[in-house]
């Protein structure tokens, strides 16, 4: 069985769209097409070198105001608009996610991963400025070195207050962070065979080296600036001992700031970091997440012994350094990511299917800047039936991220009675089209036009071969899931779903009537419907939710 | 020689009492004491069990609080301490008060239809919030781990290849309802959750839709075809019981007034199942949950201390069981229904500085319903003999979460007492939850509260069983309502048992 060598053969459109699919939030046709023919290292490249770092900022998406379309993240904080200008930063990002101008980057798909993985919500957090500040944190690091991120998640202002290490002072400490940093961050509860990784006298000792952290002006109105500060008063300046499950590490209190610019408690957290970083478990915990975002929930004993082990110790390795690009290129360009059992091993999440379908069945993302109206409208839609479906953006039920990427089932949590009624209503509305997202634009999937596209000289109805319902279906249904169909389901969706149970001919003369009568309402609606029950029971399929 | 004195020794002899059937006062079929060990299992099929999972692990020292341990309470907490003439008393039992917000419960309690397990946890506790919510769930030792739940476990046991073949003419309704969008731990099966995920029984039929046609059933390879197998269950599943949770809801009602729609999710939550139950839906097992309780900072009100998010937390709680139970009363179908709540922890006793709590061990459980015999499990927590270092001490546990979960099993839904050791993985003594007779667990001193199956001494009020085996030392004159002895009593002086009833 092949595991992290290199996948050197070229992209086919099977493998490029599942490489598309797992590493962005979906692919349109053309991108599938675009990356068939290149190899797994030059499509990663692109997906790496195709992220775009400085996108427009979040504007107000407000139309009711008059500042409507204007940034807000540079003006001083707006308390009565806290709540709007939090949610809006839910839109800029599904806006980045979703956007079929750039071409596609891995970036954002993996930003969410670190977002699951070092979770705080806007809820909780509260102050839009401190979410952006995060957000773009993880941004901007995602592909960067893994120290640097646990290092500054650390001490950012939106995790000092989702876990309270704020209130994490000298004499009296505040677990919570020092808690979640090993469980959830770093080294995870257990190893793989579940022996716990760290004692609870570890994360006593933990609390007291992150003593002494605070941030200022938060919520404060007319503001223009917060940051986060050290206080030594505030900082427990005794050595503080560890466990052997870290080698009985010491770290030397600080009672002096060792620098103008590092404070004792940069210099603990470094020693700390350190620490994490050099317990064993810590970089096969990271690539074991890793492993279950990308490529299959299901991590058995020969994946932890012949990718996790190996790949973890790549990401730690003294050359490599936590460097995290060249570990996800590895992964993503590897053999066991190509290989066919991995296809469709995961169920699609609310955000890879609302993004997903938006992106392939090619629903342009309106200007935010300029058309913030009908941006709103778009990302009203999408945010909240995600919500619906269990994955608020930016808004985890609780700091272990969506249940799906923690509990047993993984990712099949996503899917019960009544999310997956939920998950056809939204799949639905490609259908009915009844989103008006501007004055000509409706969301949805404008059936007739597709068909029509696929037909060779549509008016010439006794020159030209006709479609046949059997080339519909094959169009509707190219690259649209991760497995094959069978003879027999594509029989039966030709057959008792397009055709409810009659000739497939009578296809030919229905289409071939709406050819000579393209305005008649009757003859239209006749080959409509028949489109409509095909592509809406092919979205519903359990087929078309895994990927 | 009266029957009374009968057990009244002068000197430090065991007496072989070893009488069979039911001690010293002859006893009809038709008491109580006969009742409650023959009738365990009547009316068994038609009994509902909801489970209330308290999200974030709750501070059961704020919550049922020591009166009679005030100083050390208070010192041990004094920026979150609720002040003791805000805690409500309960009838009967003034070493024990509620939070100031649990009024509801409070009635419950007085009129016995509470009960409070006292300090429940398990060996070697977990202090991570994922772990320990597993452990809960799964109902296993702290150093094992299992892929079912304790309630998806007895649902396969009783429903057996469940999903295949369901609904049936036998069981048309669903397993287990969890109001919401996921379905817990707690109710997984070997292969899947043995329940569904229901957020409103009048929009699901209308969200499912009716029945469309089956698409054939090939399977592609690996986890992709697992997981294709599983959606289309689910799929069958929702179409399959719409129209009976449809029905139920037709002609479910609601008769308490519950608070005002999204003001109080857990009650919103209770509403629904009140209302399924009365329905007449067959359903055995119903999850409903209240998030928030992980309160590591503010969770009183720096102004007053008996406000703030956990009293808030606590009047939700309190408010909705009280009036789910109220409902259930006016439908005439309280008898059929039992609820519990847990949490995954309890707090630190000691409060930290941003007058919060950090992840604890023990805390009590609720138990409610109109078929408890006790209402008070297991004693309060000993403050001055705490687990752990000064300002960091945690509350020692005294009843293992398992025993409540034994009793629920074999008590309350009838399971043989040997298949429920098998689901919980060991055989667990009762706490006497649905039982009036208070029994003993081991030989010991009949003061030691260790001893007895509700974790405390017997009150006089309650029958009492000494079991085979077991011999309780007696150092003083006890009373109680009635005692059956098939162990043995060891006088150490002049005392005697006085029996009240």
């Amino acid at each position: 069985m092949p595991y992290l060598d290199q996948y050197t053969t070229v992209l086919t459109t099977k493998t490029a769209a599942h490489l598309l699919r797992r590493a962005t939030f979906g692919p349109t046709q053309s991108e599938i097409t675009n990356f068939t023919g290149l190899t797994a290292a030059q499509a990663v490249q692109q997906l790496i070198s195709n992220a775009n770092y400085s996108p427009p900022p979040p504007v107000d998406l407000d139309s009711t105001k008059a500042t409507a379309g204007q940034t807000y993240l540079d003006k001083p904080f707006n308390g009565d608009r806290n709540f709007d200008f939090g949610h809006y930063l839910r839109y800029w990002w599904l806006g980045l996610m979703t956007s079929q101008t750039t071409p596609p980057s891995l970036l954002d798909k993996l930003t969410l991963f670190w977002q699951n993985h070092f979770v705080t919500t806007r809820e909780v957090v509260d102050d839009y400025r401190f979410v952006n500040q995060y957000l773009v944190l993880l941004r901007t690091n995602a592909l960067g070195n893994f120290r640097t991120l646990v290092t500054k998640i650390s001490k950012e202002p939106a995790m000092l207050r989702y876990l309270n290490g704020n209130e994490n002072e000298v004499g009296k400490p505040n677990e919570n962070y020092a808690r979640e940093l090993q469980e959830l961050f770093t080294v995870g509860a257990v190893d793989f065979a579940g022996n716990k990784n760290y004692t609870e006298d570890d994360v006593k000792a933990a609390a007291r080296v992150l003593t002494g952290w605070k941030y200022t002006n938060y919520w404060v109105v007319g503001s223009t600036s917060f940051a986060t500060t050290f206080t030594l008063s505030k900082h427990d300046t005794a050595n503080k001992i560890f466990s052997a499950k870290y080698s009985n590490t010491v770290i030397t209190g600080r009672s002096t700031n060792p620098s103008a610019t590092v404070t004792a408690g940069d210099a603990e957290l470094d020693d700390l970091v350190s620490m994490l970083l050099a317990h064993p478990q810590t970089p096969r915990f990271i690539c074991r997440k890793l492993y279950r975002w990308y490529v299959n929930p299901n991590v058995t004993q020969a994946i932890e012994d012949n990718v996790i082990i190996p790949l973890a110790q790549f990401l730690s390795s003294p050359t490599n350094n936590y460097a995290i690009q060249p570990v996800l290129v590895k992964l993503l360009t590897s053999q066991i990511f190509f290989d066919e059992s991995n296809r469709g091993a995961i169920v699609k999440s609310p955000v890879e299917l609302a993004v997903g379908a938006m992106r392939f069945f090619n629903q342009p993302v309106p200007n935010m800047t300029t058309d913030y109206a009908a941006f709103k409208t778009y990302f009203d839609f999408m945010f909240w039936r995600m919500r619906d479906m269990q994955m608020a953006l930016v808004d985890q039920p609780s700091v272990f991220g969506y249940e799906p990427y923690y509990e047993t089932g993984y990712s099949k949590i996503w899917l019960n009675t009544t999310t997956i009624a939920l998950r056809s209503d939204y799949t639905d509305a490609y259908i009915w089209r009844w989103l008006q997202v501007k004055p000509d634009y409706k969301m949805g999937i404008d059936l007739l036009a597709w068909a029509t596209s696929l037909q060779a000289n549509f008016s010439d109805v006794t020159g030209t071969a006709t479609i046949s319902c059997v080339d519909v279906q094959a169009a509707f249904a190219k690259n649209l899931f991760a497995t094959d169909l069978f003879p027999s389901q594509v029989d039966f969706l030709i057959d008792t779903i397009m055709m409810q149970g009659i000739p497939r001919s009578s296809w030919t003369f229905e289409w071939n009537a709406y050819r000579s009568a393209p305005t008649n309402t009757s003859k239209k609606n006749a080959v409509l419907y028949r489109l409509q029950n095909l592509m809406k029971y092919m979205l519903r399929m359990a087929e078309y939710h895994i990927f | 020689m009266k029957r009374r004195d009968f057990l009244t020794a002068a000197s430090a002899t065991i007496l072989p009492v070893m009488l069979d059937g039911f001690g010293l006062k002859a006893m009809s079929r038709q008491s109580a004491l006969v009742q409650s060990l023959v009738g365990t299992t009547a009316l068994a099929s038609d009994r509902v069990l909801v489970i209330v999972y308290l999200n974030g692990g709750n501070d059961g020292l704020n919550t049922v609080i020591p009166l009679d341990q005030y100083s050390l309470y208070n010192g041990l907490r004094s920026n979150i301490a609720i002040p003791q003439n805000a805690v409500l008393g309960l009838d009967g039992n003034p070493a024990t008060g509620l939070h100031p917000a649990m009024t509801g419960m409070r009635d419950l309690y007085n009129n016995g239809k509470l009960s409070i397990v006292h300090s429940v946890s398990y060996p070697n506790p977990d202090q991570s919030h994922y772990r320990a919510t597993d452990i809960w769930m799964t109902a296993v030792d702290s150093s094992q781990t299992s892929s079912s739940g304790w309630a998806g476990r007895y649902l396969e046991n009783r429903f057996p290849g469940y999903p295949t073949g369901y609904p049936n003419t036998q069981m048309e309704d669903p397993l287990a309802i969890q109001i919401g969008y996921l379905t817990s731990t707690a109710l997984l099966g070997s292969q899947q959750s043995m329940g569904i995920a229901l957020s409103d029984p009048n929009s699901f039929y209308q969200l499912v839709g009716s029945a469309s046609a089956t698409s054939p059933g090939d399977l592609p390879c690996c986890d992709a075809g697992d997981l294709i197998a599983y959606i289309r269950k689910q799929q069958a599943l929702s179409v399959g019981y719409a129209s009976e949770i449809k029905s139920a809801a037709d002609a479910g009602q609601n008769l308490a007034t519950y608070p005002t729609a999204g003001q109080n999710s857990l009650a919103d939550q209770l509403k629904i199942v009140a209302r399924l139950i009365h329905g007449g839906l067959k359903t055995k097992i119903y999850f409903v949950s209240l998030g928030g309780f992980d309160t590591h900072s503010g969770q009183v009100d720096s102004g007053d201390v008996t406000v703030g998010s956990h009293a808030a937390l606590l009047g939700k709680l309190s408010s909705a069981v009280a009036t789910f139970q109220q409902d259930l009363k006016l439908q005439g179908i309280e008898d059929k229904v039992v609820g519990m709540t847990f949490s995954e922890f309890g707090r630190r006793a000691n409060s930290n500085n941003s007058k919060g709590t950090d992840h604890g061990i023990a805390a009590p459980m609720f138990v409610f319903g109109s078929s408890l015999k006790h209402r008070t499990i297991g004693h309060n927590p000993d403050l001055a003999n705490l687990t752990g270092q000064a300002g960091n001490k945690d509350v020692t546990m005294q009843i293992d979460f398992r025993r409540v979960y034994t009793d629920i099993l074999n008590d309350w839904f009838g399971t043989q007492h040997t298949t429920t050791n098998a689901l919980l993985f060991h055989e667990f003594p009762t706490v006497s939850l649905f039982s009036d007779t208070v029994e003993s667990v081991a030989t010991g001193n009949w003061k030691d509260p260790n001893v007895w199956t509700v974790g405390r001494v017997p009150f006089a009020n309650e029958y009492v069983k000494v079991n085979a085996g077991h011999t309780m030392t007696i150092d003083k004159t006890i009373s109680v309502k009635n005692i059956r002895l098939e162990g043995k009593l060891l006088f150490t002086g002049p005392y005697s048992i006085q029996m009240t009833g």
